[in-house]
C-alpha cells in the first residue's frame, strides 16, 4: 500500500519533467514554420528577396539573351561590389548576396569572382595566386563583366499597438567598364504585428 | 424573461455582424472583354487536405511558358472565394528531367494574402534551364 502511494508522485514528476523538457525542433529553412519577428529581418525575409531577385534577372537580364560575357563560351564574370547595410540592426549581407550568387552560378550563365571584390578579395589566396601568374607570364587577368551593388533599407510605422517594418532590398547590376546599371530591381518585404498591451 | 433574453441575442448577433463587415473587404475589377493574349493552360492535377484553404485559395487555372534561354516560367491565378482576407504561404518545388528535385538556395515559403473574391496571380521562374516539371504547396500560415 505504502509503497503504490510513493509510486503516484513519482509519476506525476516523470510526467511533469517530460512535459515542461525543452521543446526545440529542427525546422526545414524554407518552411512556414519559422519564426517571424516585426523588429528584424528574418532569415525567410533574404530568402524571399533573394529568391525575387534571381527570378527577376533570369526574366530581364538572362531569358532575353542579353547578359553577355567578355570571354566567348564562358558565363559571364560577376564581382560582388557594396551592399550596404542601411537599417538599424547588424546584418551580414552574405545572407542575401550569397544566395543570389549560388542560384545565379547553378543556372550556368554566371561566374563570381572571389578575388576581385569590393573591400577586398573573398579568398586572399587565390588573389595572390592569381597577382603571381599575372606578373610571371602574358596570361590576363579576367575583368568582371559585371559588378553588383546594393542597399538594405529600413522603414517603420506604428498606429496604435500596431506596428510596421518596411525592409527594402535594392539592387542593381552593373556593366563593366562602361558604368551602366543593365539591370535594377527592388523588393519590399512589410510585415505588421501588434505590441502586447502588458510586456517586458 | 425570454423576450429580454432574445432582444440581448440579436444585440450580440447584430454586433458580430457590424464586425464582420468592418473587417471583410472585397475586390471589384475590370479588364477587357476580349482579352488579346493568350494563355497555354496546362492540365493539372490537385491533391487537397485542407478544405478551408482550398476555398479560401482555388486555384483557377496553371499556365506555363518557356523563354529562349529553357528557363520555365509558371503562373498560378488563384481566388479567394471567401468574402474575408485569408493569407496563406506557397512554395514551388522544381524538379528536373528525371523527377529528381532540384535543390534551390533560395527556397522559402512565400506569404501571400488575398482580399475577399480576389483574383492573383503568382508567378516564379525556374532557377536553371534543367527544371522542366514542378509543384506549388499552398500552405495556412503558422503564426509564432
Amino acid at each position: 500500500m505504502k509503497r503504490s502511494l510513493l509510486l503516484v508522485p513519482l509519476a506525476a514528476l516523470a510526467l511533469l519533467t517530460a512535459c515542461s523538457g525543452p521543446k526545440t525542433t529542427y525546422v526545414e529553412p524554407g518552411s512556414s514554420r519559422l519564426v517571424t519577428t516585426v523588429d528584424q529581418v528574418n532569415i525567410q525575409d533574404f530568402a524571399q528577396a533573394a529568391d525575387t531577385m534571381v527570378a527577376s534577372l533570369i526574366d530581364n537580364l538572362i531569358n532575353p539573351g542579353q547578359l553577355k560575357s567578355g570571354v566567348p563560351g564562358e558565363p559571364a564574370l560577376l564581382a560582388v561590389s557594396r551592399i550596404q547595410n542601411n537599417t538599424g540592426q547588424q546584418l551580414d549581407t552574405d545572407l542575401l548576396v550569397k544566395k543570389i550568387r549560388v542560384a545565379l552560378l547553378r543556372t550556368g550563365k554566371v561566374w563570381t569572382s572571389t578575388t576581385i571584390a569590393f573591400g577586398g578579395p573573398e579568398d586572399p589566396l587565390a588573389a595572390e595566386e592569381q597577382q603571381l601568374l599575372a606578373k610571371s607570364s602574358a596570361g590576363a587577368q579576367r575583368r568582371p563583366d559585371y559588378t553588383l551593388s546594393g542597399k538594405i533599407i529600413e522603414d517603420r510605422a506604428r498606429a496604435g499597438n500596431i506596428r510596421q517594418a518596411a525592409y527594402v532590398f535594392q539592387l542593381s547590376l552593373t556593366k563593366t567598364p562602361e558604368g551602366i546599371a543593365v539591370w535594377e530591381d527592388e523588393k519590399t518585404i512589410v510585415k505588421q504585428g501588434a505590441r502586447p498591451a502588458v510586456g517586458f | 424573461m425570454k423576450t429580454s433574453r432574445f432582444r440581448d441575442l440579436c444585440v450580440v448577433a447584430a454586433c458580430a455582424g457590424l464586425l464582420t463587415g468592418c473587417s471583410s473587404t472585397t475586390v471589384n475589377t475590370v479588364e477587357p472583354a476580349v482579352p488579346t493574349a493568350r494563355r497555354e493552360m496546362l492540365a493539372d492535377q490537385r491533391v487537397q487536405t485542407d478544405p478551408s484553404l482550398a476555398k479560401a485559395v482555388r486555384v483557377v487555372g496553371v499556365n506555363t511558358a518557356t523563354d529562349a534561354a529553357g528557363f520555365l516560367k509558371v503562373q498560378v491565378e488563384v481566388q479567394n472565394t471567401t468574402r474575408s482576407r485569408k493569407q496563406f504561404t506557397y512554395r514551388v518545388q522544381w524538379f528536373d528531367p528525371h523527377g529528381m528535385i532540384i535543390d534551390t538556395p533560395t527556397a522559402a515559403a512565400t506569404p501571400r494574402s488575398l482580399e475577399g473574391r480576389e483574383t492573383a496571380y503568382i508567378t516564379t521562374t525556374a532557377p536553371t534551364p534543367q527544371a522542366k516539371d514542378f509543384r506549388i504547396l499552398f500552405l495556412e500560415p503558422v503564426t509564432k
